[in-house]
């Protein structure tokens, strides 16, 4: 029965520290993303001043390069964070969903829908990465075109993201000690409140704007 | 007081007879004031079924002998009164650990090998003189040590956790708990990098989703969440410097 | 027919409490190899439900200086009302302070010392001085002179437990939990062992050894209403009782705690009086220093319990449908008080009770809490009767505690005879070697084995276990409780008399196969009922009152003819025990007053 307890995978060779490395990998990308996001919904906004703030920036971002720079290394960050997150996934995933069905506690759940949205996420980021590169260079009237017609796709896309990165970060918070669980709780709802909000708003603008470019 | 029968629906298996298949059995028993679950099952062991298996032992909470899924969440059952349940209540033996028999199952070997493999002991190289006066403590760090040190390694945190579940080897809450007791001990004298070795993988404290059903679901009230994130940042930190 | 497994070790511990794996720890270090057998893992043994403290002369709180083994020692000789075996109370009091700072060597997080100046819940003023800060702290406890009661926070068994079992497993000793003996393997001479039932599949197992050390722990259960976990049901008693060769000791000594919740009779711990709770009747009258004017509250447990039944009487009780009780105060400590020093009472009422005691009154009552008779043994722990056999902590009768134990000498008592007596077991099983013939195992276990399929066939009767069971827990409760009497003793004797007879024709309900806790209750049942005769018989004969033996017939102690302790003996075959008389050892304190209870306050007046 007494067994040491040093696992054969890890005293052969295996660098000690990779779980270390792969958790701060995780932590670190998934900060990234936030980061990315919200600076993303704050340029997008921006059309709420008016379709000139709008195009200057994206003019702006342009010839200095820094889309160029920026899509790119976001979407490396986005790989490394799904293959760092995906380890986590358990193989088993039966087991998971029997777990979580017996033992009926909230935040396991919440662990489930982190999985179902971050799927969600992959494919229509991608498709709207696809599109946005599709119609380069960007600007206010194709960006309302596009808005006009997939509203509901940008609809969904942004109450993803908005609920993968607010219970990422929650996660995050909580696993590290940050804050104490029940307060940051709430302030993370009012985060997600805030930026759904704004995002929203740009919507809203968008939608009209397309309808009157018609 | 109460003029309520209760249903128990109870998952009946044991071992030793491997030909009749797990089931849930049912048994009916009048509710009587302040009916614990311990004072239910003793009732129907004695009047009903003395063929059925569970295990209690202190009876106040303090063994962390009788944890079970009570309507799914893992409760001690002497500490839960049937007077907050609905008449229909069901039992099944905590997940994770080795069924021994119908609710009974084995926490003592799995928790004593989590103790083998955290090292879970004062590792001093100093000798006991019996001739000189204890060592002197902060009474403050006294309580420090005390805090994760009421663990009564019931298994409710473990059989909660999604990663216990999942993963064989994970020392779960109960296990980083364990090892923050000794890292706030001064007298414990192993460094950073032999608690690294213990618990700085997916086995240990990274393995950890961060999901809380331990701290949810300790009926001691352990500050679950706050002994994790101290490993874990130590952890980190040791990991980070060499 | 050998279809079980034999198992061969230097040392059999049966009980992995603290004191049986104090002892171990004592024989692993001496080079042996040792077992330890439990009911349960052993962190779930009953020691881990101490809370209040140890006992142990630091002098190192403001309360405690000046204190002293010396006082200590007084303290103890009086609770044991002069009952007490003296050299055993000197050897004792000497060793705590060593074992004291050993555990503390080991890791346990005893309450230091905060210097400053604190009042007392009384008005008193003291001052913790700077030069003890950080030393180990001491709480009052019941019948002491000094503050010398060493804890942590409100879990010093658990963390005593839990700190020892962590050593034993740094030493790789094996243990066998879930495994419970069942009779003791002996030649009429030599202990060799035990057979054991494996609580996980039903099976035999056979332990053979050189030293066998019973470790059980008290007898509680045997009584309907007890503090005591589940499984203190006595077996380690008598395993050795069965033995025919092996004496109780004072088993009619039993301590009723004072304070006892109704009704799920769970311990408030003396703490609670000792931090300044008290007592209230009926009327809210506090009514203990009516009787004890000095001690108040504080009185030895023993005093207190006959207090409040002698208050009942007078018609001062609180009534409810599980009896009458009193209340417990400990509101005016105040929440901060009570959520930190006293958390575990306040989760225990709460979650048991539904009451909270910061701002409600405790319901207690006085309950069956220790079992100062034992397996009588020597000084050293050698067993009476049989060579290789070893008693350490409640299962015991060292005789440190004689007719009431003081609270916090117990688990001091654990540790302090795992160290004492361990060390003579190692010696002992150093110096032997293990010889035995197969004839005598392979009879124990058949022997077992044949009980086992005689309950399950059914072939000897069909009578009930849990009602038979039932019977005894209140025979004991109703004739041997706290005030005895003779024609109740009596009443009791014959009742349990026909019980025992009732218990040789078990017959079960169920199937019996595997880890069947029917059967395991059959097992135990024919012995516990020979312990509760041992407890009433030896009550019976004894016509004096004595610590917690308080006969209304015979109210004063008898020096002159009861300086002596009861060893019963139960021959095989016999429908009573054999009760046998020695002598107590006085060295140092010749019998005289306690200072409290009924003597000095007869003696006042
Ligand atoms: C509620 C409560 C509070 C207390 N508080 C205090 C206090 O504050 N201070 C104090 O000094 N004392 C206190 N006591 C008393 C003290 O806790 C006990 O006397 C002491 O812990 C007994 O220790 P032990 O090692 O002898 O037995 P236990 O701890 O009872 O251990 C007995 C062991 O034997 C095993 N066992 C029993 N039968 C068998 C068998 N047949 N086969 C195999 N294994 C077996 C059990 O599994 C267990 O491991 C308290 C007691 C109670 C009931
Ligand atoms: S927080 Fe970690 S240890 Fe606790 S339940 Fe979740 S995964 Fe398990
Ligand atoms: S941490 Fe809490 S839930 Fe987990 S074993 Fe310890 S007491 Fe039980
Ligand atoms: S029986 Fe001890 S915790 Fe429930």
């Amino acid at each position: 029965m007494l067994d040491t307890g040093i696992s054969p995978q890890r005293s052969m060779g295996r660098n000690p520290r990779i779980d270390l490395y792969l958790d701060l990998a995780q932590l670190i990308s998934g900060f990234l993303l936030v980061g990315f996001l919200w600076t993303h919904m704050v340029f997008v906004a921006t059309i709420i001043i008016g379709a000139d703030t709008f195009n200057s920036l994206a003019q702006f971002l342009d010839d200095y390069y820094l889309s160029y720079v920026g899509i790119p290394f976001i979407g490396l960050v986005a790989l490394i964070h799904v293959i760092v997150v995906v380890r986590r996934i358990p193989n088993r995933y039966q087991d998971y969903w029997r777990h979580a069905r017996t033992i009926m506690h909230f935040d396991t759940w919440t662990w489930i829908f982190q999985v179902v949205t971050a799927l969600g996420i992959a494919i229509l980021a991608s498709i709207h990465v696809f599109a946005v590169i599709m119609g380069w260079p960007i600007d206010a009237d194709t960006s309302a075109a596009r808005m006009h017609a997939f509203w509901w796709f940008y609809l969904v896309l942004l109450i993803l993201g908005e609920y993968h990165a607010g219970f990422g970060i929650y996660r995050q918070f909580v696993k590290w000690g940050w804050i104490k669980r029940k307060t940051i709780g709430f302030a993370l709802k009012s985060i997600t409140v805030i930026i759904v909000a704004l995002g929203l708003a740009a919507l809203w603008v968008f939608v009209q704007l397309g309808g009157a470019l018609r | 007081m109460s003029n309520r029968t209760l249903t128990f629906s109870v998952f009946r298996y044991n071992p030793a007879t491997p030909e009749i298949k797990p089931c849930m059995q049912s048994y009916q028993l009048k509710e009587a004031g302040g009916m614990t679950m311990f004072v239910a099952l003793t009732k129907i062991r004695e009047e009903q079924d003395p063929s059925l298996m569970f295990d209690f032992v202190c009876r106040a909470s303090i063994c962390g002998s009788c944890a079970m899924l009570i309507n799914g969440k893992p409760r001690l059952a002497c500490k839960t009164l049937t007077r907050d349940y609905g008449t229909k209540i069901t039992l099944m033996p905590l997940p994770v650990f080795k069924l021994i028999g119908d609710l009974s199952v084995d926490t003592g070997t799995w928790f004593r090998r989590l103790s083998v493999k955290t090292r879970a002991w004062v590792h001093t190289k100093k000798e006991f003189d019996p001739t000189v006066l204890e060592e002197r403590m902060d009474n403050a760090t006294a309580l420090e040590i005390y805090e994760p040190e009421r663990c009564i390694e019931c298994g409710c945190c473990i059989a909660g956790c999604a990663t216990a579940n999942i993963r064989e080897d994970f020392l779960g809450a109960a296990g980083l708990n364990r090892v923050a007791r000794f890292m706030v001990d001064p007298r414990d004298e192993r460094s950073e990098q032999e608690y690294f070795e213990i618990v700085g993988s997916d086995e240990g404290v990274f393995g950890c989703y961060g999901l809380m059903a331990c701290e949810d679901n300790c009926p001691t009230k352990l500050p679950l969440q706050y002994q994790l994130a101290f490993v874990r940042r130590k952890m980190a930190v040791a990991g980070l410097k060499r | 027919m050998s279809n079980y497994q034999t198992h061969i070790t230097d040392v059999l511990i049966i009980g992995a409490g603290l004191a049986g794996e104090r002892a171990a720890i004592e024989a692993s270090s001496h080079g042996l190899d040792s077992i330890i057998l439990s009911l349960v893992p052993p962190r779930r043994s009953h020691s881990t439900a101490a809370q209040g403290g140890m006992q142990a002369s630091l002098a190192n709180c403001a309360m405690g200086k000046g204190d002293s083994t010396d006082i200590h020692f007084a303290d103890t000789v009086k609770g044991s009302d002069w009952g007490c075996e003296q050299d055993v109370a000197r050897l004792f009091c000497e060793t705590v302070p060593i074992a004291v700072r050993q555990m503390a060597y080991w890791g346990v997080p005893w309450s230091r010392v905060v210097a400053g100046k604190k009042t007392l819940p009384n008005g008193q003023e003291i001052e913790d001085t700077k030069d003890k800060e950080g030393l180990i702290t001491g709480r009052n406890f019941g019948g002491t002179a000094k503050w010398r009661t060493c804890y942590t926070a409100d879990g010093t068994g658990h963390t005593m437990q839990y700190t020892i079992d962590s050593i034993v497993i740094s030493l790789g000793i094996t243990v066998h939990d879930r495994m419970e003996a069942i009779s003791l393997i002996h030649d009429g001479e030599k202990c060799l062992g035990a057979v054991a039932r494996c609580l996980r599949t039903g099976k035999l197992n056979v332990y053979i050894a050189k030293a066998t050390v019973i470790a059980t722990g008290g007898y509680g259960r045997l009584y309907d209403a007890s503090t005591n976990a589940i499984i203190c049901e006595g077996t380690g008693m008598a395993l050795a009782l069965d033995t025919g060769q092996v004496p109780l000791g004072n088993m009619e000594a039993v301590q009723f705690h004072p304070t006892g919740m109704v009704p799920v009779w769970i311990l408030i711990t003396e703490g609670a009086r000792g931090d300044g709770g008290y007592l209230l009747d009926k009327n809210q009258h506090r009514f203990m220093p009516d009787y004890e004017p000095v001690k108040k509250d504080l009185a030895s447990r023993d005093v207190v319990s006959r207090r409040m039944i002698e208050h009942f009487r007078k018609g001062f009780g609180v009534d409810s449908p599980y009896g009458p009780h009193m209340w417990l105060d400990i509101r005016h400590l105040g929440a901060k008080h009570i959520d930190t020093n006293l958390r575990e009472i306040a989760n225990i009422c709460r979650n048991f009770a539904g009451i909270d005691p910061i701002k409600d009154l405790i319901p207690v009552r006085p309950t069956q809490h220790y079992s100062m008779g034992g397996v009588r043994i020597n000084s050293e722990g050698f067993a009476y009767g049989l060579k290789g056999l070893f008693a350490v902590g409640e299962a015991s009768c060292w005789d440190l505690h004689g007719f009431n134990r003081l609270g916090g000498n117990s688990l001091a008592e654990t540790v302090v005879m795992g160290m004492i007596v361990g060390k003579k077991i190692a010696e002992y099983a150093l110096g032997a070697t293990l010889e035995y013939t197969s004839d005598v195992v392979e009879d124990a276990a058949k022997q077992q084995q044949e009980r086992i399929d005689g309950l399950i066939s059914g072939r000897h009767g069909r009578e009930d276990v849990f009602q038979v069971r039932r019977e005894m827990e209140e025979t004991l409760m109703d004739y041997v409780g706290i005030f005895r009497t003779g024609p109740a003793l009596q009443t009791a004797v014959d009742k349990l008399q026909v019980l025992h007879e009732r218990a040789q024709h078990l017959g079960l309900r169920s199937s019996g196969v595997g880890a069947n806790p029917e059967v395991t209750a059959a097992l135990r049942l024919p012995g516990m009922i020979r312990l509760a005769l041992c407890i009433s018989y030896g009550a019976l004969q004894r016509t004096e009152s004595r610590g917690s033996h308080a006969r209304e017939d015979f109210p004063k102690r008898d020096d002159a003819n009861w300086l002596k302790r009861t060893l019963a003996y139960w021959p095989e075959g016999a429908v009573l025990p054999e009760l046998k008389y020695e002598p107590v050892t006085i060295t140092e304190l010749p019998p005289g007053d306690r200072g409290y209870g009924e003597s000095s306050a007869s003696s006042k007046k």
